[in-house]
């Protein structure tokens, strides 16, 4: 599976024009080929397509990712590793985020099915869906940093000044509650509508008839199993996230996975992208996986897969 | 829209009419419905009561605000920005709703291969669609993008390669489930090909799955256009999409003194992304039996 | 069960949040001027070799320093970690005597560290973009710890601008490296020793650099404790910073320039982009044989309009490759806009027959807001006389990888619209035009073959007399002017925008950076 992954990014990228030495010339100071052939006679592209991918393949199975063409050497896999922290972060915090604000949301909107919460709800939710993320990351940025001040432009910490976790949450937050608004609005919905279906079964009438308190059927009875579609929900939205992530790593300058692989792509900078690329889709796989184990586990009826 | 209208008129025209009549009640899809008429009548009508054309440049009238003779003010070349919304929304629907069309098929086809197919083919297929799930996006965009070049044909083939994963999933979870029924199975005993299986048996059962799938994605399809100009890989400037139109909200003189530029567009998007949410929405309720509960 | 873990997590992380949240432990005290000095055309985020640098010098010059320099006015080269240079009559002998100056680790500057540079750019296996440009040097000679002999085996009018291109590297630091391992090593990121006013930190990946003051600097010791370089995805991003406060400095497009001016808090510099804007016909396409037609290009286009509302009046109409005035003849043809006369010469051309209205591709690599408005202006214009062209906007790879393939599409770029360096030094252009000068040789992509131009080019660098060589670059733009190897358009003055507390900040907009001596040890940061 990986290895059919890193093939097809391997044969895409060499189909793409532009080579990392296109991408280091500066179109308005001009080079003469002469200058450009040192350049490129480091690369070692001259050798054919499969022998490249068979000595990167080598390599890659020993944990040997290589080293970064435009980054001065670095080595590829501990400059991979190093951004699966911020991203998670990211992720982790935005998802807590989407979770939590989209669970409750949900639940009061179905509790309070048609009052002015409900569809006020209801309606943030579509728009929460339907803005395109980008945008809201552009608007955000302005409001919150540009006019309010209230957080920084970008970035991860202040640069210059030692670590401390008040610097972080404070460059962290702004992302994340930008990039779990999709989310969110998305968990509400599947929430509130999979709670009311919860609330019309039978042991939910059950419960009521025998007099259990309102509340409790809501926490106790309903809200467990209305959690079941939602849980299926955000396994697969960690997938999706990470395609979120990326606009929101760029707009933000968060040093994460999107942000390294959006500019590798730009200096086409090859074994940075191969790196990213396979470890990204390890990290896929391996979630998706963990979704269906875990969904096998909750719901003991799924036993097709 | 058009599969469901089609679709009415033939045989399964028992629950098809239950799920119209459901649709009709509810309020919500039905102004989304009317919304989204409005929308895409003015957008195809515009040429006819706007005298402006989307690329005609006035470098006397660069970003000007809204007024009689620009409803919705001009850009920093002096285009009128109500004739490229219009034209951008031409552009937009267009490659939504082709790329969408696409994928469709493409999702039907290889989900129903995938569950009809036996094992096999079953491991292969499933393993091919983790594959195209696990792509990172950008990669895929970027290498399109740069060997078919920018431009509306591009967009929507990035646009419908992206996004035939998700629904080849759900239809193959649907028709697992069918393939075991009886009047399948029976099908199948009689000496059925794999063609009489798929669209007498398998289209049928998964319409529902197919229209509110399509519906919801065409929304999708919007953003994500709008996402790939933004990267500058989708319709490419002068071509007006409400993409490349909000690209300029980038420029942070744009954001805050030329409102006008990104806001309508921006708009625009937003209200025609819910109002498909809204009707995809009400078809998916329309379609679910259970709904008829509440 | 999720509910609950996800409300015990929150709670946890609440929790520490609050007990760990103190006030930034930074030390306020330290004077730290921030700024995005490698966004813009200029600037090169990411690369710290400079011998490998296409551009990024502005940066590179806070901790490095070449023997020679321009001054900020970018008008003539002087002395940098050589303090007076002398060149034999015959312009092959250069003699530098050198300033005293030690390296950041304390080791002495001599001599030795010059020839050993200078070797090292010579060696094609360090990946140096050198190693071409310093062929003329045969020898380069020590004859004291204070003073270098360099000697050329032909006389060469560009050296002195080479050199200040060359960052002087330190021998004790890289001797032990072979060549092929300084090309990619990681020394260059994470230890660098320069001898310039501040001195190398660390670098956060993608995020920053940071320079702290080099205390015993020989021109005095900086007046700011750090210097931090910080990294933007886009021009946008480093705007948005310098707004919310975050940064000084950083280059801005010119059509952010008004969101600035008249602000207390801000000062807009402006200055020369020293490139020339045209759109360049592809020659192996048949569209463009004819002068007539090139000069119908040029006659449809309202430059000075373009110039007026698209970059508000700050740039110059460029007749030929050059703007500034020594090398602007009298007598050249202005061609002033004229959509008439455009459509004549396209008949007389008999253009029906050539293209008529077919779509031709216009290729560019410039992707701002800006551009994308110059070129829908100027698709607009051509459209107007019956030339029907359509932008195409690619990445700088994807545009280098098109024009500098080995056997080139050329039906890809029929008409590109781009820019080439045509200053301080005008020698610049002649590697786009010169017939010479067509792959594999040089940057001639568009493969021009005018002998008018050619010759016009090889008799100005062939001059070896200064008071000549203004005369034979008028002889260039004469040809240029009347064969149209390019429509040329403009050279537009670029931005950067600086903070008003920043006292004593130099800043050009100079192409791929400069260098020049912009005296970072003045800079100086007021509360």
């Amino acid at each position: 599976m990986l290895v059919a992954l890193s093939m097809l990014v391997f044969v895409l990228l060499r189909l793409a024009p532009g080579d990392p030495i296109d991408a280091y010339i500066n179109p308005n100071v001009a080079m003469s080929q002469a200058e450009m052939a040192a350049l490129r006679a480091r690369l070692g592209f001259d050798q054919p397509l499969p022998i490249q991918y068979l000595a990167w393949l080598r390599a890659a199975v020993t944990g040997d990712l290589g080293y970064s063409i435009q980054k001065n050497g670095v080595k590829v896999l501990p400059l991979v590793l190093e951004r699966v922290g911020p991203t998670v972060l990211l992720m982790f915090l935005a998802l807590v985020i989407a979770i939590v604000g989209g669970i409750a949301a949900g639940i009061i909107s179905a509790v309070q099915r048609n009052s002015a919460t409900d569809v006020g709800c209801s309606v943030a939710a579509f728009v929460g869906i339907s803005s395109p993320p980008f945008l809201t990351a552009i608007l955000g940025l302005y409001v919150f940093s540009v006019v309010l001040r209230w957080s920084p432009s970008g970035g991860m910490l202040t640069p210059g000044t030692p670590f401390s976790l008040s610097d972080l949450l404070s460059h962290l937050v702004l992302p994340a509650c930008l990039l779990s608004i999709g989310h969110a609005a998305l968990i509400m919905r599947y929430m509130r509508a999979s709670l009311l279906e919860v609330l019309n079964q039978d042991y939910v009438r059950t419960a009521r008839a025998k007099g259990v308190k309102e509340l409790w059927v809501i926490i106790k009875h309903a809200t467990r199993n209305a959690l079941l579609p939602v849980v299926t929900l955000i396994g697969s939205s960690i997938g999706m996230a990470v395609g979120g992530a990326i606009f929101m790593e760029s707009v933000f300058n968060w040093p994460g996975m999107g942000l390294l692989l959006v500019n590798a792509v730009d200096t086409r900078d090859y074994p940075v992208i191969m790196g990213a690329t396979l470890i990204i889709g390890a990290c896929v796989i391996l979630v998706n996986i963990l979704t269906d184990v875990a969904y096998a586990l909750v719901d003991p009826r799924i036993r097709v897969a | 829209m058009s599969v469901a209208g089609s679709i009415s008129s033939s045989a399964r025209k028992g629950p098809i009419a239950r799920a119209l009549e459901r649709f009709t009640i509810n309020r919500i899809a039905l102004v989304g419905l009317v919304i989204l008429l409005c929308i895409v009548t003015a957008v195809l009508t515009y040429p006819l009561w706007w005298s402006y054309t989307p690329n005609q440049i006035d470098l006397r009238a660069l970003n000007k605000g809204p007024s009689s003779a620009h409803w919705f003010g001009t850009d920093g070349v002096g285009r009128d920005v109500l004739a490229r919304l219009m034209q951008g929304g031409r552009v937009s629907l267009l490659v939504a709703v082709t790329s969408v069309a696409i994928s469709t098929v493409i999702g039907f086809l290889i989900g129903a291969l995938s569950s009809f197919g036996g094992r096999v083919v079953d491991g292969a297929v499933m393993r091919f669609v983790d594959l195209a799930m696990t792509l990172p996006p950008v990669i895929f965009l970027l290498v399109l993008a740069s060997i078919a070049g920018t431009g509306i044909l591009p967009t929507i083939l990035v646009i419908s390669l992206l996004s035939w994963p998700v629904l080849s999933r759900m239809v193959r979870a649907r028709l697992l489930e069918l393939r075991e029924r009886d009047f399948v199975v029976a099908a199948r005993g009689m000496g059925a090909g794999l063609g009489h299986l798929l669209f007498r048996h398998g289209l049928p059962n998964c319409i529902d799955i197919l229209v509110v799938y399509a519906t919801l994605q065409i929304a999708n399809a919007i953003l994500l256009e709008a996402g790939l100009s933004f990267l500058g890989l989708g319709i490419a400037p002068p071509e007006a999409s409400w993409g490349n139109m909000l690209n300029a909200a980038r420029s942070t003189v744009v954001l805050e003194q030329y409102v006008w530029q990104w806001m309508f567009p921006g708009a625009a998007l937003v209200l025609t992304v819910l109002a498909i949410n809204f009707v995809g929405d009400g078809l998916r309720d329309a379609f679910d039996p259970r709904s008829d509960l509440h | 069960m999720p509910l609950k873990m996800m409300t015990l997590a929150l709670a946890g992380v609440a929790l520490a949040g609050a007990t760990m949240l103190t006030p930034p432990a930074a030390a306020q005290d330290q004077k730290t001027i921030t700024g995005g000095f490698d966004v813009g055309p200029g600037g090169f985020q990411g690369n710290f070799n400079p011998l490998a640098a296409t551009g990024g010098f502005t940066w590179l010059n806070v901790y490095f320093e070449p023997l020679v320099n321009y001054n900020a006015d970018l008008t003539a080269i002087e002395g940098a970690m050589a303090t007076e240079y002398a060149v034999n009559p015959g312009q092959t002998e250069y003699t530098f005597k050198l300033a005293k100056e030690t390296w950041h680790d304390g080791k002495p500057f001599t001599s030795k560290d010059v020839k050993f540079t200078v070797e090292l750019a010579k060696n094609g296996e360090t990946g140096t973009v050198f190693a071409a440009r310093l062929g003329a040097v045969s020898s380069v000679e020590t004859p004291d710890e204070r003073t270098v002999v360099i000697k050329l085996s032909k006389p060469d009018s560009g050296f002195l601008a080479t050199l200040t291109k060359l960052m002087i590297l330190p021998e004790h630091a890289l001797a032990s490296f072979t060549p092929k391992e300084l090309a990619t090593s990681t020394w260059w990121a994470t230890n660098p020793i320069g001898t310039g006013p501040f001195k190398f930190k660390q670098y956060v990946t993608d995020q920053y650099v940071e320079l702290v003051a080099d205390e015993d600097y020989r021109l005095g010791r900086p007046k700011a404790d750090r210097v931090i370089n910080r990294y933007f995805k886009n021009t946008a991003a480093a705007v948005s910073a310098l707004r919310a406060g975050e940064i000084q400095f950083t280059y801005v497009e010119s059509d952010d320039v008004p969101a600035f001016k008249g602000k207390n808090e801000f000062k807009v510099i402006e200055g020369q982009s020293f490139v020339v804007n045209y759109l360049g016909f592809n020659q192996q396409v048949p569209l463009w044989k004819d002068v007539r037609v090139r000069q119908a290009v040029m006659y449809a286009i309202d430059r000075q309009a373009i110039i007026d509302s698209l970059y508000g009046g700050a740039a110059t109409a460029a007749n030929c490759g050059y703007v500034a005035k020594q090398l602007v003849p009298e007598g050249l043809n202005a061609y002033k806009f004229d959509p008439a006369k455009a459509k004549a010469l396209l008949a007389e051309a008999g253009w029906d027959k050539v293209n008529g209205t077919k779509p031709i591709t216009l290729l560019t690599y410039y992707n701002t807001p800006q551009a994308a408005n110059v070129m829908a202006a100027v698709q607009a214009m051509l459209a107007q006389v019956g030339i029907n062209v359509v932008p195409r906007v690619v990445d700088t790879p994807t545009y280098n990888g098109m024009i500098y393939a080995a056997s080139p599409d050329f039906n890809q770029f029929p008409l590109v619209y781009a820019g080439l360096q045509n200053g301080p030094d005008p020698s610049g252009l002649n590697i786009g035009l010169n017939a010479a000068q067509k792959p594999p040789a040089g940057a001639n992509f568009l493969r021009i073959e005018m002998p008018e131009v050619t010759q016009a080019f090889d008799a100005a660098l062939a001059e070896t007399n200064q008071q000549q060589l203004s005369a034979r670059y008028q002889n260039v733009c004469k040809a240029m002017n009347a064969n149209l190897p390019w429509a040329t358009m403009w050279v537009a003055n670029r931005y950067g925008v600086a903070s008003t507390k920043l006292k004593d900040f130099v800043w050009v907009p100079a192409p791929a950076g400069g260098p020049y001596n912009a005296h970072p040890e003045k800079w100086a940061l007021e509360k």
